[in-house]
């Protein structure tokens, strides 16, 4: 064979591989439409009226038997001792667990789940001094595993979280309130305070660390350490609601499946929830049908809108403001170096409540919630008791008004430079970027540092105390009562108050710390709401943080869902499955 | 007794190889240009410095900080052609032609930086490893050894995430994992000419080492790492573009990489034009400088292995 | 004899250099960010927060900590990972065999398309498509991988629809067994054919991308090797000795051409594997690579470390792989500069 034969052997084998690529992919346009509905397959264009979803259009419900709810982050934890507040697993427990009592449907007040009824001092299951609460225990309830429920497993749940008091764990809301726990027959328990707490049965009781697990199961499994995580708690579940645990593939989705001995209506479907897509793979698996409901992103709902098939909730709003905080007690040496801000910054009300009213509340609500959400005054969000919709609220910029009170103080010719700090690519970093541009627009002398770090520094760094920046972006804590949101975020003596430096900055913090202590010990609901709405106007001359939003609760889901129900006190995404159909 | 300063070998010697290659510098240029891929490639840097340098005239620059996107919040993810926006912007409002401009200022800030770095630092290093050898050339190359056993783009994406999130930080991942080259090149060059007759006719003069060193060993050595440093003014680019596009630079920069990812999530919904657009700034520059610095090997350097 | 002793010192080396690289990223893991950042929710108090940092030994001295991290690895233990909420081992498989069909995928298609092109091209020197190839190859060597793979997601999946995006369709998954965790094995041993189809569809769009810059760069190297070797004396020397065509080109030519090729075929291992971080990304592939992207984001360290020692071995061993077949192949190098 000749030099140029051989390579002539190349050059034809050459021109084969690239003739077969190419017929690789004309099969592949050809083939491609005949496949079966799948979240991976799309071919849509931004706007345009026809989409051509591979779902069948509404006639046929795909995945039947099953609901698929796409889930915007994983569990790190389904253990009640040990699930963060707000975070994956409460979603999960709350579907699998049970508490005493549960906030209702159409709350905010709670109703009877594994207690038989609300405690009250009418029906004397609160004692006169009202520092004892008497609970009746459903009787005939049956954990996943077979074992009855009794009194007991109550005690030692709720004893377990306090015992184990894991720092990643909510265990401050039990032992912060509780002062004893006491099993009176196998269906009474009896928790003691240790002080009048008006907030006990809506924020501390519904709350999913005070779910009820099988005492038999956790002890057959590792038990109690003080100070530990129990490995089996971490990612198995025993419970008894209506869904029973079935499997956690880690990535990729969680399993459950219909609790046949149910005390109450049972599950209709079973349950996977999808862990794992993107914002825009769970927009797209939605419109082919592959998910039933999803959590998602209010950028996205351009996208969803008009989608054939699909149906949008927006009314709600989540109890989580996106506040950015006013830290009085910042380390003037440890801020970063651009920062030129003096130690009193921000103890002058006038320069916080100027930052409030430069803040452009609309840009934000258009630009990062597309449009979904509201304002809610210092600090009570709306839907939660003591919300009073007549309260000052900073929603509205008011440049005219900041420069004025930037004059007054003499910030406005002398200008400043602050960093603020954040979480990266989310929600939080548009509100820091908004808050630049707010201020940086309005004065060029103002200057705003965005820095947009990764989530570990940013927790590290919020977890300090002191904290070494002088702001920050996140959202609150959700709660189902008002007395921890003032406690957490207005109180000059609580959480925040503490390390922020409240009471130095208040005008009166006395007063302010009178009105929320007697507010939390108020059980009367119309003096209390008094009271808080007392508080609201004090709070709006003199902010502690500036609310940048109460985000939307927005859920899009299929058409062919039955039973949609979404209560914003519910853990994110707010949704019941059992109560839920389709078809 | 003949003088050893009279023999005609000394007399090349002492003169400089300066010279030498500055006369050849004509014979370099023809034979540059007469490869069309590398004029292509010239007219394209020229091209990416252009709008470098020109950005402040093209576009009305950002206060209070130029390399910060200018955000519309009325104008969210508007389609190219929108009023003011002529490749439309990005999902924060962004417009997406000023990060093409102001985002070849920010990638030439990087590329010149990162490079002037590695090539003194790598060729410092290299060159002590080559001339003095033994135990310290050892030592020295063990280190380089270790870094290089990591791949690039894993190196750099390690330090960065380690530094957090900046420009000023990906300057120096990059900086650390890019000299290593510059060093190995420089060493080799070093040992090669070492053994050379002039240098051997130099110390026979008596030169002083240094003076050897920037009279011969430097002028005769610098051609591979002039050659690199082209390529790798590319590649910075590239490889800083992709670190941002995963998330490692700062909120809001005028940056390529960063508008790439940005643009992202949009895709499925057809919004391509946040993504499209920087990536392709990217490639045109990464590819201006591997044009011209392919060309500008095969004319230096035809049979030297400069790795990409 | 040269050979073995070459093999031999390089062999005894690579645990130096492992180690070594090991302490380098470690203490850039420890010293830089935060490591305890990762394991902390929000709202923590700083005595809780020393307690996850005694729980992780995060608070003994530097060469303490990686005496622990080193002790686990032998142990099998190589941390927890906060992005995965689980142990790295339990974790690294199954990721691992995700990265490993891709870039497998894209390394035969790179080989494959690389070296006929190359070839292709070198029959053709200097003419069109001779050209055509070297623009080719240089653009692969100047693409940003992340802007290619935007590119063809949105030509073919977004507005043809032809391909899926991510690693395979759920319920096909779910279908079948898996014991190789490698999809297309996988399909093929439980003679499910739907699922081949699957698994195919969905590697052709990454592999297409990643294998772009390897692809590129073997052509141009399969080219200029195959180029210069037919300018060399020995091969007309050869065939004036009278050896049978045959034997000149398989015993030198092919062989010299191929040497160079061989150690651009190990470069682009290197490259197959950065690219895959961006890959993963951007098809949402379930690997390694992602996993990493993930992890530096949020500052998961144990992850970092695990992958970063993994991807130094591995490319240390290729790279020492392909050196010695180098060696073996061209004896005329000198081995040990």
């Amino acid at each position: 064979m000749t030099r140029n034969g051989l390579r002539k052997g190349h050059a034809r084998r050459g021109w084969s591989i690239i003739v077969l690529l190419l017929v690789f992919t004309l099969v592949a346009a050809a083939c491609s439409d005949d496949d079966e509905p799948s979240e991976t397959t799309a071919s849509t264009a931004a706007g345009s009226t026809e989409t051509t979803t591979t779902a069948a259009s509404g006639a046929e419900v795909s995945n039947p038997g099953v609901l698929v709810h796409a889930a915007d982050d994983e569990p790190t934890s389904l253990d009640p001792a040990q699930v963060e507040a707000g975070e994956g697993g409460e979603t999960v427990i709350f579907q699998v667990y049970e508490r005493l009592l549960e906030i209702g449907e159409s709350g905010p007040d709670p109703v009877p789940s594994l207690a038989t009824e609300v405690p009250t001092l009418e029906n004397a299951l609160i004692s006169a001094d009202s520092l004892t609460y008497t609970f009746p225990i459903r009787e005939g309830v049956v954990f996943h595993d077979g074992t009855p429920l009794t009194a007991d497993d109550v005690k030692y749940s709720w004893d377990r979280v306090m015992t184990m008091d894991l720092p990643e764990g909510q265990a401050g809301t039990l032992s912060d309130t509780i002062a004893a726990t006491r099993v009176v027959d196998d269906f009474t328990f009896e928790v003691t305070l240790q002080g009048v707490n008006a907030s006990f049965l809506n924020a501390v009781v519904p709350s999913m660390v005070s779910s009820i697990v099988s005492q038999d199961a956790v002890e057959a499994n590792g038990g109690v350490v003080a100070g530990e995580p129990n490995e089996f708690m971490t990612t198995d579940m025993v419970g008894t609601g209506a869904y029973k645990f079935n499997v956690w593939n880690r990535n990729e989705n969680l399993q459950m499946e219909i609790n046949q001995d149910y005390w109450g209506t049972p599950a209709n479907l079973d349950l996977r929830i999808e862990i794992g897509s993107d914002p825009d793979i769970r927009v797209l698996g939605l419109r082919a049908g592959d998910f039933d409901t999803i959590e998602t992103d209010p950028s996205f709902i351009g996208d969803i809108e008009g989608a054939e098939g699909v149906t949008i909730s927006s009314e709600g709003l989540t109890v989580e403001p996106i506040h950015i905080a006013f830290n009085m007690n910042a380390p003037v040496d440890e801020l970063p170096g651009t920062d030129t801000i003096p130690a009193d910054f921000f103890l002058d009300p006038k320069v916080r409540q100027a930052f409030n009213y430069a803040f452009d509340y609309e840009a934000f609500l258009a630009g990062a919630l597309g449009g979904f959400g509201d304002f809610n005054p210092h600090y009570i969000p709306i839907g939660i008791f003591g919300y009073d919709p007549s309260a000052p609220v900073y929603g509205q910029q008011d440049v005219a008004r900041a420069e004025e009170l930037f004059r007054e103080t003499g910030w406005w010719d002398e200008g400043f430079s602050v960093s603020v700090i954040t979480e990266e690519a989310n929600l939080f970093e548009i509100a820091a970027l908004v808050l630049k541009d707010s201020l940086e627009t309005l004065n060029p002398n103002f200057e705003v540092n965005v820095l947009a770090v990764a989530e570990a520094q940013f927790d590290e760094a919020h977890a300090s105390d002191p904290v070494p920046y002088a702001m920050w972006v996140k959202n609150a804590d959700p709660f189902a009562d008002p007395h921890p949101y003032l406690s957490s975020y207005a109180h000059p003596d609580g959480e925040w108050g503490e390390i922020h430096g409240f009471r130095q900055a208040y005008q009166d913090p006395d007063q302010v710390a009178a009105l929320i202590d007697a507010g939390s010990v108020e059980l009367d609901v119309t003096r209390r709401a008094e009271i808080y709405a007392e508080v609201q106007a004090l709070l709006f001359d003199d902010p502690m943080w500036l609310i940048a939003a109460q985000e939307g609760s927005v859920v899009a889901y299929r058409s062919w869902v039955q039973g949609f129900t979404n209560n914003p006190l519910w853990p994110r995404p707010s949704l019941k499955f059992a109560l839920m159909d389709k078809g | 007794m003949v003088d050893v300063a009279d023999t005609p070998a000394v007399a090349v010697a002492a003169d400089s190889a300066w010279r030498v290659r500055l006369g050849r510098f004509r014979e370099l240029g023809v034979s540059i240009f007469s490869n069309p891929t590398t004029v292509a490639g010239l007219i394209l840097i020229v091209l990416m410095l252009s709008i470098a340098a020109f950005a402040p005239l093209i576009t009305e620059p950002n206060t209070p900080d130029p390399y910060q996107m200018p955000r519309d919040w009325s104008a969210i993810s508007v389609p190219p052609g929108s009023p003011g926006h002529p490749l439309g912007t990005t999902n924060v409002g962004g417009d997406v032609f000023y990060g093409i401009v102001w985002g070849a200022r920010t990638s030439l800030r990087l590329s010149v930086i990162v490079v002037s770095i590695t090539v003194v630092v790598g060729v410092t290093i290299g060159s002590i490893a080559g001339f003095r050898g033994g135990r310290v050339d050892e030592v020295l190359m063990r280190i380089v050894d270790v870094f290089l056993s990591i791949p690039e783009l894993i190196f750099a994406l390690a330090i960065a995430a380690v530094l957090g999130p900046s420009f000023r930080n990906i300057v120096l991942a990059l900086a650390v994992v890019f000299w290593v080259k510059y060093a190995r090149i420089m060493r080799a060059q070093v040992i090669h000419v070492k053994e050379n007759e002039y240098v051997d006719a130099a110390r026979v003069i008596g030169d002083s080492k240094l003076r050897i060193y920037f009279k011969d060993v430097l002028p005769n050595s610098i051609t591979p790492v002039i050659t690199q440093a082209t390529l790798d003014m590319g590649n910075i680019v590239l490889v800083g573009a992709t670190l941002a596009f995963i998330g490692l630079a700062e909120a809001g920069l005028a940056e390529w990489g960063i508008l790439v990812s940005e643009g992202q999530a949009g895709i499925s919904a057809g919004r391509w034009w946040a993504s499209t657009f920087p990536g392709l700034m990217v490639f045109l520059w990464a590819l201006a400088f591997n044009l011209f610095g392919d060309g500008l090997r095969d004319v230096l350097d035809p049979r030297t292995e400069t790795s990409r | 004899m040269q050979i073995r002793a070459y093999i031999t010192r390089r062999l005894l080396v690579l645990p130096l250099l492992i180690v070594g690289t090991s302490i380098i990223v470690f203490t850039l893991t420890r010293v830089g960010g935060s490591p305890i950042g990762i394991y902390l929710s929000h709202e923590m108090s700083p005595d809780e927060v020393a307690e996850l940092e005694a729980r992780y030994h995060l608070d003994d001295p530097l060469p303490v900590q990686y005496y622990y991290w080193a002790s686990g690895v032998v142990r099998g233990d190589l941390g927890w990972s906060g992005v995965a909420a689980a142990p790295v081992t339990e974790v690294f498989a199954q990721k691992l065999a995700a990265t490993m069909e891709l870039a497998v995928s894209a390394a035969i298609v790179a080989v494959i398309l690389g070296i006929s092109l190359g070839t292709f091209a070198g029959a053709r020197r200097d003419r069109l498509p001779d050209h055509v190839t070297r623009i080719f190859a240089i653009s692969g060597a100047a693409m940003p991988l992340f802007w290619f793979a935007i590119l063809l997601l949105i030509v073919f999946w977004v507005y043809l629809g032809w391909f899926p995006i991510g690693r395979s369709d759920p319920d096909v998954w779910a279908s079948i067994s898996h014991p190789t965790g490698l999809y297309t094995v996988d399909s093929l041993l439980n003679l499910n054919f739907v699922a081949f189809r699957d698994a195919l569809w969905h590697l052709f769009l990454p592999a297409m991308a990643l294998g772009y810059g390897a692809t590129a760069i073997i052509a141009r190297m399969m080219r200029s090797s195959l180029v210069e070797e037919e300018q060399e004396d020995y091969v007309d020397a050869a065939r004036a000795k009278g050896l049978p065509e045959r034997l000149v080109l398989r015993r030198h030519a092919r062989r010299n051409a191929l040497i160079p090729t061989v150690t651009v075929i190990g470069l682009s291992f290197g490259f197959l594997l950065q690219g895959s971080v961006v890959a993963e990304i951007i098809f949402r592939w379930p690997g390694l690579g992602r996993w990493m992207a993930d992890a530096v984001l949020r500052g998961d360290q144990a992850t970092i470390m695990a992958y970063v020692m993994f991807t130094a071995i591995l490319f240390l061993l290729v790279n020492l792989a392909v050196d010695v077949i180098y060696a073996y192949l061209d004896r005329r190098v000198v081995l040990g500069k």
